[in-house]
């Protein structure tokens, strides 16, 4: 608790909030831009089409967002090579853990204040139908539980690099394959960490050639998926602490 | 009692052994300076000392415990350490940086006053240490080590990088401590001459190997007196010595001597000119610490 508190101590004056604010900016106004360009015919299914877009939209843009707050607050330690002194008070195993959960609850207040923000656009919108505060819910632990995978992954990155670019490279990649990956066969999206943003939308879409009419359903990601997404969050977890712990500072 | 005990300490990096079984004894409350040139395995042996990095051999006692991964933490809250370049954190103030040490440390807020003080920081404690110089840099890693008023204080190089006034400032520092806070003070540097001035026992390593460890006392007495003498016709000049039971060896065109006494010295040059072997130089001389670092480290005083 001492560690973690001290987290968000040393995070002061590095701009956490900003890159926050940015990432909700940017993912409310790609959403509204594209809910402007939609007649009343196609926000007929608002919600799920706001579901939807934000599961692409957090492919874009969450895993370049994740890698930027794991190096904001890992590279300080680099910076002041603090590291040496820091191991002299607590072990590299709990400072690898208090620096995971300080991300696990940066991101979760990122997320619901997101779910938050999204929620009064569909409500502000005049959405038709119930509005799905349960989907929204879950649909938020789910970005949450995909951007901790990647999270623990840049973090790995992060500390393991003294030069930032290494994991800030890897995070504009993900962006990239996060969405790319969506068009390849299902299979080889599970292959993509990125690709889990997708993979595990909440809403599915149908499209019809013939009547070149596009409609959503509600669907639940697959088990086998969420099992992966575990596999994949414990492989990044277990490497990039071992990583840490081993190193000689 | 030793403060520090280390037995057979070894680190080896491929296929490289950096330190060689060094058995390292720091008498408590002493100024243990730890001299040697650059790139000799100071560092690594500090570092070994505060288990940031694992021995490949040897063990370690700290304040007559030993050290393992167990018991490391608990030893080290009596342990103040600065290693290399002082650690910090640039965006924030001074304080601020302090405050961090302070809570891992479980010490009382009002020690970071105090050391701010000790290290003449106070007036500077909330700017921020991104903007401090680099001695101020270097007294702010000194108070984040003083903090706990630990009973053994580890400073790797700490007047590295600092003008001649910071380097002054940090010796008196680090002189006054055993004497106000009973600490034992184990400081390393490259410098001959600043080991001189602040230590008074001392350890000279070199290529991971020790080659000497005792009082600063102990060094200063190997810088022996001799004689230096130099003829027209040295090796009969030597002849005539070993005549005489005078033992002696040559060296760049000199005769090296121990030291004779009045009577001696004066009937060996009688005797020289008696056998008309013409005197040019007859010389008391004394070898510098640097020499005996010289001839201990393989290296210049200062590297």
């Amino acid at each position: 608790m001492k560690l973690l508190k001290l987290e968000f101590f040393k995070c002061r004056r590095r701009k956490i909030l900003l890159v926050c604010a940015a990432v909700l900016a940017a993912e409310l106004l790609w959403i509204v831009s594209s809910f402007l360009r939609q007649d009343a015919e196609d926000l007929i299914q608002g919600w799920m089409l706001m579901l939807y877009d934000l599961a692409m939209v957090d492919a874009i843009i969450l895993p370049i967002s994740v890698a930027t707050i794991a190096s904001r607050n890992c590279e300080l330690e680099h910076k002041g090579t603090t590291l040496k002194l820091l191991e002299t008070m607590a072990t590299p195993g709990r400072l690898y853990g208090a620096k995971l959960t300080w991300g696990a609850l940066v991101l979760a207040v990122l997320l619901i204040v997101r779910w938050a923000l999204f929620m009064g656009v569909g409500i502000l919108w005049q959405f038709p139908g119930e509005v799905p505060w349960e989907r929204f819910g879950l649909f938020t632990l789910i970005s949450w539980a995909v951007s901790m995978m990647v999270y623990a992954m840049q973090q790995g990155l992060s500390l393991r690099f003294q030069n930032q670019a290494a994991a800030l490279v890897c995070g504009i990649s993900g962006s990239f394959l996060g969405i790319l990956s969506l068009l390849f066969p299902p299979a080889l999206t599970r292959c993509v960490p990125w690709g889990y943003y997708g993979l595990l939308s909440l809403v599915g879409m149908n499209w019809d050639p013939d009547t070149r009419f596009t409609w959503f359903y509600w669907k639940w990601p697959a088990s086998t998926d969420l099992v992966l997404l575990c596999l994949w969050a414990a492989l990044f977890l277990l490497v990039g602490r071992a990583l840490f712990v081993r190193k000689e500072v | 009692m030793n403060i520090i005990e280390t037995h057979d300490l070894c680190k080896q990096y491929g296929n490289t052994l950096r330190v060689a079984h060094l058995d390292l004894d720091v008498p408590e409350g002493s100024i243990y300076g730890f001299l040697g040139p650059n790139g000799a395995g100071k560092s690594t042996t500090l570092k070994m000392i505060l288990g940031l990095v694992r021995p490949t051999a040897g063990n370690i006692k700290v304040l007559g415990k030993k050290m393992d991964g167990a018991n490391r933490l608990s030893i080290l809250r009596q342990v103040g350490s600065l290693i290399e370049s002082p650690s910090y954190y640039g965006h924030l103030t001074g304080e601020e940086n302090l405050r961090i040490v302070q809570t891992l440390r479980g010490v009382p807020e009002k020690n970071i006053r105090e050391v701010l003080q000790i290290v003449r920081l106070d007036g500077q404690r909330g700017k921020k240490v991104a903007h401090y110089s680099l001695g101020m840099k270097q007294r702010l890693g000194l108070a984040a080590a003083l903090l706990g008023y630990p009973k053994l204080l580890i400073l790797d190089e700490p007047t590295n990088g600092l003008d001649p006034a910071g380097i002054q400032e940090m010796r008196e520092l680090i002189c006054e401590l055993p004497g106000r806070f009973g600490m034992t003070v184990v400081v390393s540097s490259h410098l001959l001459s600043e080991i001189d001035q602040m230590a008074d026992h001392v350890a000279i390593i070199r290529e991971g190997e020790l080659v000497f460890q005792d009082t600063l006392e102990a060094l200063h007495g190997r810088s022996r007196h001799h004689l230096a003498l130099r003829t027209i016709n040295n090796p009969v000049a030597r002849a005539i010595l070993q005549e005489k039971s005078v033992s002696c060896r040559e060296e760049e065109g000199y005769l090296i001597l121990p030291i004779l006494t009045d009577e001696l010295a004066a009937q060996l040059t009688r005797l020289l000119a008696e056998r008309r072997l013409g005197v040019i130089r007859l010389e008391e001389r004394q070898r510098s610490l640097e020499d005996i670092f010289l001839e201990l480290t393989g290296k210049a005083a200062s590297l």
